[in-house]
């Protein structure tokens, strides 16, 4: 099987690289026979899918058949380990993750390859580069990290088994999604360096990827939060966000996507901001293989990353790579990225999209900085420092509320420029709301004043809801006009408004998604913890709840052994729910890990860890967390997704055009665009 | 292995606002010694000043299993998981139990913060804090931030005059301005297909 | 031995497919200043559509939306009288090699 596996990595590595160079030769030769080589070069490209999609799947068979003789799986698997998780070994450790990132690049390339009709030569550029990164990925597996090396000596009976933090049903989706996002950002990149390279004329190709990046962007938020979830409900210690070298990885891109999102409108409908755009998603793609070498290669210490190992340089060299393409192709073409509108006022939407940009790369920066600062001091003083959440949310917080602010101003600005009286009258009725809110708030005893993060609460729920108003605003003032004109009720014509428009009005929804996670982050200021022994009939009280033990049980099977408390959990007197905190050891791996029983309501989550015994005393030790408004965050994220789901589909509009406009295309083969040269 | 904890004290569980999940109270905490530097001030504007950051921080440095759990979320445990040290949740990790009783009795003993987080520097090394002191280099890292953002609002500042006052360069793919009868004739067309 | 087997043959499909009857990749012509145009034409029509609409909404004062009003719709005549002539000229051409062919 190892044979196969190996062999189809290497027949990928060569079915890219013929990609690349036949298709560089397409482009750049003219004739019959470049045509021939193009189109082979395009096949080659698909080929390469199904070549690497045998050898992820040769990999995954191993898995499943328990081949020891493999390293990796040796590693990686168990002959106990339940079958949805032999799946996830494919991304478990370093070489497999890489294989399966090239699977997805892949797979990625074999789509944009087969809907090359939509725009040939502009298909074309971005299938050589996605060909190139794809070489780059498939060095690495032949000659860096092998996911078929055999092992040594003697053939194990059995294998170590997998991560018992990883064996947990989203872990076996939260990768896939990160993957697709990082991967995905790959698309956008291949197009914009594609449209630089070949002098596109106009704004059309940002229209053609603009679905590409709204996946990929979905993607990573989702993969994102998944990966929160995952460590709300598995880690343990009460929290989703701990600001670890690798969380910050999948955020950096994140944020530098986010603002390409935003800025690339302002291409779209002005012309402006090119050089800017073109150069915000190369750098999206550099964070994000810049994400794939932090997690992959040991550069800093994480809950997170694997051994210390070479590929680190390989990661370097390909960077520098990248970047020197990027600036010779700009260097060379940025006459083409000449802005054709110029800003007329401060007081715009084009440059609230500009602070909304520099305070996202601020964002990006600052997380940077602080996951790179302990090898900076080291370098610089000699010594380790450790840069922990602390540093992160006192940094990172003042930035989010400006951010916060700007969702709420910007949709309010008109393009080009606001007078003072257009802002008045869209401004005053969210600003409004959110004082009375505040103030309400404040009343119910929120002081600010009495705690820093108090304030920094009763600020982010303020900003919110002026957030959360102008969205509403923004519907309710267009489906009015849509019922207007059509007599609907107000909730048809504010669905016909999103059907219209989806785009805008699907970003209006993911900001109000933001706004509702917003809200469940605002609420970890009010967290409360409590611990104790707890044997049986003892009682444990944490705000309203009390939680009664009444039994501790064991259990066992191939995978793992496992203890857990039965709990009785009554509110105010009234008994409301059973929870069995669980702690686990699995076998193979010699771990425990944690299953979190977690009562989760609107206001507020009841989280309960079995935390182990007292070696002494032989007692359970239990720990309670009352977190509020954390199940907000969680909603928000759903929202968040259908958004923009919303904003990828075509406008209803958009379609009846095209269909009305489809006629006149033959006076179109006469003179090209003045911009060829 | 576990013995007492800290926000266990005295066998009962209680129940300690953990208010400091962003790190925000401990940030100001940080503040705390430049009171030292208010002498010189007026009485009055003293008085006020005190007045105001007593109130602030009445929740922050008031009782002692508020002062652990303010110095616990400051500090990482160092076995190498990375987490905070009140947050550390491994079964049997030597390290974190006996360093929250460690920093217990620092509490107990009357130890002020700074003394406190010094002692536990002394032992585990500079690592031990959760962030970056402010003082020598180590001042650099949250510096850095906020000079980026500064010097980005500038940068921008500066590209939106430039671009307001400066001509635009022609793109070569600009398009000649329409005039005359042309000019009014299509602006009535657009006028015409763009009416909802 | 199969392993081998099945990799000579994997060799060979993915070679049949690329090589065998491929055809030719039509890149298709340069994009014309034509289709340009028209792309442009449609983005300063959806802005000037977008301005309707808010004006409609009650979003924008009535001085503002003329102002920007018509400085978009310059901007469209701009872009359609210049489509105009490119349209007139291949019509031009088009009538040219018509006649000088009936002549002959």
């Amino acid at each position: 099987m190892s044979q196969i596996g190996s062999f189809a990595l290497l027949l990928a590595l060569a079915l890219a690289a013929y990609s690349f160079l036949g298709g560089l030769f397409a482009l750049w030769q003219k004739g019959p026979v470049s045509e021939r080589v193009g189109e082979t070069a395009r096949r080659a490209g698909i080929a390469t899918f199904a070549v690497i999609f045998l050898a992820a799947l040769v990999l995954v068979t191993c898995a499943f058949l328990n081949d020891f003789s493999i390293a990796y799986i040796y590693h990686h698997s168990n002959r106990d380990l339940p079958a949805p998780y032999k799946f996830a070994t494919l991304w478990s450790g370093q070489e497999g993750s890489l294989l399966f990132w090239s699977l997805l690049l892949s797979a990625y390339g074999f789509v944009l390859r087969l809907r090359y009709k939509t725009d040939p030569r502009l298909f074309a550029y971005a299938s050589v580069v996605i060909a190139a990164v794809q070489i780059f990925f498939l060095l690495l597996l032949n000659f860096a990290a092998h996911p078929f090396a055999l092992m040594q000596g003697s053939l194990p009976d059995d294998g170590t088994g997998l991560n018992p933090l990883l064996q947990y049903p989203e872990m076996v989706i939260h990768p896939p999604m990160l993957y697709l996002g990082y991967v995905g950002f790959t698309i956008p990149f291949a197009f914009a360096l594609g449209a630089l390279a070949m002098r596109y004329p106009g704004e059309k190709w940002i229209h053609i990827t603009r679905r590409w990046t709204m996946v990929t962007w979905g993607f990573l938020t989702c993969g994102i939060f998944l990966g929160m979830h995952w460590a709300y409900s598995v880690l343990g210690w009460g929290g989703y966000w701990g600001w670890d070298p690798v969380e910050n990885a999948s955020l950096m891109p994140w944020l530098t996507g986010t603002a390409f999102l935003h800025s690339v409108m302002m291409q779209e409908k002005r012309g402006m901001l090119k050089t800017w755009n073109m150069w915000l998603i190369f750098s999206t793609f550099m964070l994000s293989i810049f994400g794939t070498m932090l997690t992959r290669s040991g550069l800093v210490s994480s809950v997170h990353a694997f051994a210390q190992s070479s590929i680190g340089d390989w990661f370097v060299a390909f960077l520098g790579i990248i970047f020197v393409v990027c600036l010779v192709l700009y260097l060379l073409n940025h006459k083409h990225l000449r802005s054709e509108h110029k800003l007329e006022s401060l007081v715009s939407r084009e440059s609230s999209f500009l602070f909304n940009n520099l305070l996202l790369l601020v964002a990006c920066f600052t997380v940077l900085w602080g996951t790179l600062f302990p090898k900076i001091s080291e370098w610089v003083q000699g010594t380790k420092v450790t840069v922990g959440a602390p540093f992160f949310n006192r940094v990172n917080i003042p930035v989010a509320l400006l951010l916060l602010l700007l969702t709420a101003i910007g949709p309010l600005l008109a393009w080009r420029r606001t007078s003072l009286e257009s802002l008045r009258r869209n401004f005053m009725f969210p600003l409004i709301g959110a004082l009375i809110v505040g103030s309400i708030l404040v009343a119910f005893g929120m002081k600010p004043w009495q705690d820093q993060s108090y304030f920094y609460s009763l600020m982010t729920i303020m900003l919110a809801v002026m957030v959360a108003l102008t969205v509403i605003s923004e519907f309710v003032r267009g489906g009015r006009v849509i019922g207007r004109h059509t007599g609907q009720n107000i909730f048809a014509s504010m669905w016909q408004l999103a059907r219209r428009n989806t785009r805008r009005y699907g970003g209006y929804i993911v900001h109000f998604g933001v706004v509702v996670i917003v809200i469940g982050f605002a609420g970890s200021a009010f967290n409360q913890d409590a611990e104790k022994e707890m044997s049986f009939g003892d009682k444990l009280t944490i705000g309203p709840y009390t939680l009664v033990c009444e039994t501790y049980t064991e259990d066992d099977n191939a995978n793992y052994g496992s203890q857990w408390a039965v709990m009785q959990v009554y509110k105010r007197g009234a008994k409301i729910a059973t929870m069995t905190p669980e702690r686990r050891f699995y076998k193979a791996s010699q771990q425990t890990s944690t299953m979190v029983a977690n009562r989760s309501t609107l206001a507020e989550d009841l989280y309960v860890v079995y935390e182990g015994q007292n070696q002494d005393t032989g007692r359970p030790i239990i720990k309670v967390y009352l977190n509020p408004l954390v199940m907000w965050i969680w909603i928000g994220v759903w929202i968040i997704l259908a958004g923009t789901i919303l904003a990828m589909i075509p406008n209803e509009q958009a379609q009846a055009v095209a269909a009305r406009v489809a006629a006149p295309a033959r006076l179109a083969q006469a003179e090209p665009v003045g911009a060829g040269d | 292995m576990r013995k007492d904890r800290c926000t266990r004290g005295k066998g009962t569980a209680s129940a300690v606002p953990n208010g400091d999940a962003f790190g925000w109270r401990s940030a100001l905490a940080l503040r705390f010694p430049a009171l030292k530097e208010l002498r010189g001030f007026s009485r009055k504007a003293f008085s006020c000043a005190l007045l105001s950051v007593a109130i602030l921080t009445f929740l922050a440095a008031d009782s002692s299993p508020a002062r652990v759990n303010n110095l616990g979320h400051r500090m990482m445990c160092v076995c190498g998981c990375n987490q905070i040290l009140l947050e550390c949740n491994h079964v049997g990790c030597s390290y974190s139990d006996r360093m929250r009783e460690e920093l217990v009795a620092a509490v107990d003993r009357g130890d002020n913060d700074d003394m406190t987080l010094q002692w536990f520097v002394q032992k585990y090394g500079t690592t031990v804090i959760a962030a970056p002191t402010n003082q020598g280099f180590n001042r650099v890292a949250w510096i850095i931030p906020y000079l980026v953002l500064a010097l980005g609002i500038v940068m921008t500042a500066v590209i939106v005059r430039a671009w307001r006052s400066k001509p635009l360069l022609a793109h070569p793919a600009a398009v000649q301005p329409a005039t005359g009868p042309d000019l009014d004739r299509f602006r009535a067309q657009a006028q015409r297909e763009t009416d909802l | 031995m199969t392993a081998l087997l099945f990799c000579a043959m994997l060799t060979i499909a993915a070679l049949l497919y690329i090589f065998y009857l491929p055809g030719t990749l039509r890149l298709g012509p340069e994009k014309t200043r034509l289709s340009y145009l028209r792309e442009r034409k449609d983005a300063v029509y959806e802005n000037l559509r977008d301005l309707n609409f808010d004006y409609k909404a009650g979003k924008l004062p009535e001085a503002d939306y003329q102002s920007m009003k018509s400085s978009l719709e310059e901007e469209a005549a701009s872009i359609l009288s210049e489509m105009e002539r490119i349209q007139q000229n291949a019509a031009l051409r088009a009538t040219k090699i018509k006649t000088t062919r009936t002549i002959r």
